[in-house]
């Protein structure tokens, strides 16, 4: 309880000291011939911790992320499970040797992301919304 | 040293109480020792949980069997878990002999990535038996402590009680031991010890110590004064030249003195036990000692007479003067107190001069006085006699013409010849004069004008006088009387005697055979006139 609640205090500190970041709306999307419309956050978060490599309905899923200076991808994990990058590193590095999981699959720029996503039907990631095209489906809605 | 001694007591019941806490301190301590570890090792299992908890959490979030089995290994690793298991909804991993136990800690495990999802469980088994053997190397340690601890304790206890406590004591002991009682000898009180218990026993003793002197010193001097007195009495005693025995009422002596002892021996009589009552036994006159023993203790006086003792050594008599005197005795018994007081010889001076008084120097018969005596006897003891007065006729011109020296001779003459004609137990007297008295007891009193006849005959017997170269010749006047027939007193009689005598003087002038006359007759012969 008082980790959540510290939890929560963390998070509304991280909030009212970067407000630049609350400005940019972040979604997840697929390929528009996914067949897939929506997802839960636990699925996405399934998907990109490395949990599952396939999507609900069983079709494989290929997680893209983009490398680790991007800001976009500091805002993704923080507002998918409230962790800072170091965190999510971390996360990959202690399961790196003995686990199966492997991480999602990294694009140097976002622009390369919505060109993977849109060409590859398995693809999973997320961009900004302002970068949507008719290509790319939206199946989670990431709020801050 | 003493196996009863304060120290060994002390130090027994010390090490037993000891012992006795000890044992159930250490029952204690394990119990909650165990108890402690317990709840210690549960705290400790939720540490492990939380140490171990991201990685168990990723673990199961990701279903990953090798990293599940990894965290298994880890915990198991851990020597208060006995086993572990760990579930998600596809996959089971847990360690060798898992078994879920009353003791099991289940913890829920959740997403790393979603605070409220879960993702499986975790269950950790304590391991009791490393518990039990903890808390046991614990209490054994505890247990080792306290008794190191009590074995300290018990050491300076017994340290202290034998200085504080026994070595004064046995000082005192020893001294006590040590002091005869009645001397001025005291304890001295041991060092440290002036204001405890030890202190004022030691007052306490010595106070003791001089009343026992006190007492001891009185009774010394009372015994002084005892032993002297007795000595003095025993010198008494065993001087006194009067015998002195001390009996019981039966007769059994207790006690005699030196004179008893020799008195006997010159009686020739053997040493009893016992004489009977009074000495009884040594009496001549016992009859007559009882009698006068008896009515003294019956009027409760001393008894005081003089008697005559048996005599085996020779003829002498033994006269005592015997006092009698009944004392009861501190323990209540009765005791007489007899003193025999030699008076033989005073007897005998006395016999002698009774006999000289009673004795006529010239005719060796009795003189007036011891005729009385003897007379008054029969008078008292009542028995029958006749008596003769006898007067010499014409003895005066017998001294007037041949001087007094014939005439002391007559008289010896007469009394001679009057002896001759009388029985032993007769009594012969010169009455005074030329007058005799012969008293005959017992006498039938036909027989008396017999026997006058025969003194007559006797004492006219002529006596030749050398000096003179003559023979003479007396005759006599007889008057006779009869006791208790006619006179009671001597007085009377003797009056009577003369009365007949003068009555014969007188019919012998008319005829010599009529010189001898009754009373009895002279008084018919005055009716008669």
């Amino acid at each position: 309880m008082s980790m959540q609640r510290n939890f929560l205090i963390f998070l509304i500190f991280i909030l009212m000291s970067m407000p630049t970041f609350a400005e940019e709306e972040l979604v997840v999307v697929v390929n528009g011939n996914n067949p897939i419309e929506q997802m839960t956050r636990s699925e996405v978060i399934d998907l990109f911790m490395g949990k599952y490599v396939a999507f609900p309905d069983g079709n494989k899923a290929i997680a893209v992320d983009l490398t680790s200076e991007h800001k976009t991808k500091k805002i993704f994990y923080q507002r998918l499970v409230g962790r800072s990058l170091a965190s999510i590193n971390a996360y990959w590095s202690r399961i790196r040797f003995t686990g199966r999981a492997k991480p999602p699959i990294k694009k140097e720029s976002k622009e390369g992301v919505v060109q993977y996503v849109a060409t590859t039907k398995n693809a999973i990631s997320y961009i900004p919304k302002s970068m949507l095209n008719e290509k790319l489906k939206v199946v989670y809605q990431l709020n801050e | 040293m003493n196996k009863n001694g304060l120290v060994i007591r002390l130090a027994i019941i010390v090490i037993f109480a000891a012992s006795a806490v000890g044992f159930l301190a250490t029952q204690v301590f394990y119990r909650i020792t165990y108890l402690n570890e317990l709840s210690l090792s549960k705290d400790k299992i939720e540490q492990l949980h939380t140490t171990v908890s991201s990685t168990t959490s990723i673990a199961t979030y990701l279903e990953d069997e090798e990293l599940v089995t990894e965290v298994v290994n880890g915990l198991v690793s851990n020597d208060i878990v006995k086993s572990v298991e760990i579930k998600t909804k596809s996959l089971s991993v847990s360690s060798k002999q898992h078994e879920k136990a009353v003791d099991s800690i289940e913890f829920q495990l959740y997403s790393p990535f979603e605070a409220e999802r879960s993702v499986g469980s975790l269950t950790i088994t304590p391991d009791l038996l490393h518990i039990e053997k903890r808390a046991q190397e614990i209490s054994f340690d505890n247990s080792l402590a306290i008794f190191i601890q009590a074995s300290i304790v018990t050491i300076i206890i017994i340290i202290v009680a034998y200085t504080v406590i026994t070595q004064p004591i046995l000082t005192i002991e020893r001294r006590l031991h040590n002091i005869v009682p009645g001397t001025n000898e005291r304890v001295e009180t041991p060092n440290h010890h002036n204001k405890s218990e030890i202190g004022s026993l030691v007052v306490d003793i010595n106070s003791l110590l001089d009343k026992t002197e006190n007492q001891l010193e009185q009774e010394r001097n009372l015994r002084d004064e005892v032993e002297r007195l007795s000595k003095h009495f025993r010198t008494l005693f065993e001087k006194s030249t009067s015998s002195i025995i001390l009996t019981e009422p039966k007769g059994n002596i207790l006690l005699y003195n030196e004179a008893f002892a020799s008195l006997l021996k010159r009686l020739n009589l053997p040493l009893k036990k016992s004489y009977g009552p009074y000495l009884k036994e040594l009496f001549l006159e016992q009859h007559q000692l009882n009698n006068l023993v008896e009515i003294a203790f019956g009027n409760e006086e001393i008894a005081s007479g003089e008697f005559k003792l048996v005599n085996k050594a020779t003829d002498e008599a033994v006269w005592v003067q015997t006092i009698v005197t009944s004392s009861i005795a501190e323990d209540y018994k009765e005791h007489y107190q007899i003193t025999l007081h030699d008076i033989s010889k005073r007897k005998l001076q006395i016999d002698k001069l009774d006999k000289k008084a009673s004795t006529d120097e010239l005719t060796k018969l009795l003189n007036r006085r011891g005729a009385e005596q003897k007379i008054n006897s029969l008078i008292q003891s009542e028995t029958q006699f006749a008596l003769v007065l006898l007067d010499l006729n014409k003895f005066k011109p017998i001294n007037d013409i041949y001087g007094h020296e014939a005439g002391d001779d007559i008289l010896i003459h007469v009394a001679s010849q009057l002896t001759k004609g009388l029985r032993h137990r007769d009594i012969l007297s010169r009455w005074g004069g030329d007058e005799f008295i012969i008293v005959l007891p017992n006498l039938p009193q036909a027989e008396l004008t017999e026997i006058t006849l025969k003194i007559k005959e006797h004492i006219e017997a002529p006596l030749y006088i050398p000096a003179q170269n003559i023979s003479l010749s007396v005759s006599a006047s007889m008057g006779g009387t009869f006791f208790p027939d006619d006179q009671l007193t001597l007085k009377a009689i003797i009056e009577n005697a003369d009365k007949a005598m003068y009555w014969s003087k007188e019919k012998q002038r008319i005829n010599d055979d009529h010189f001898f006359s009754l009373y009895q007759d002279l008084l018919k012969n005055m009716d008669k006139n």
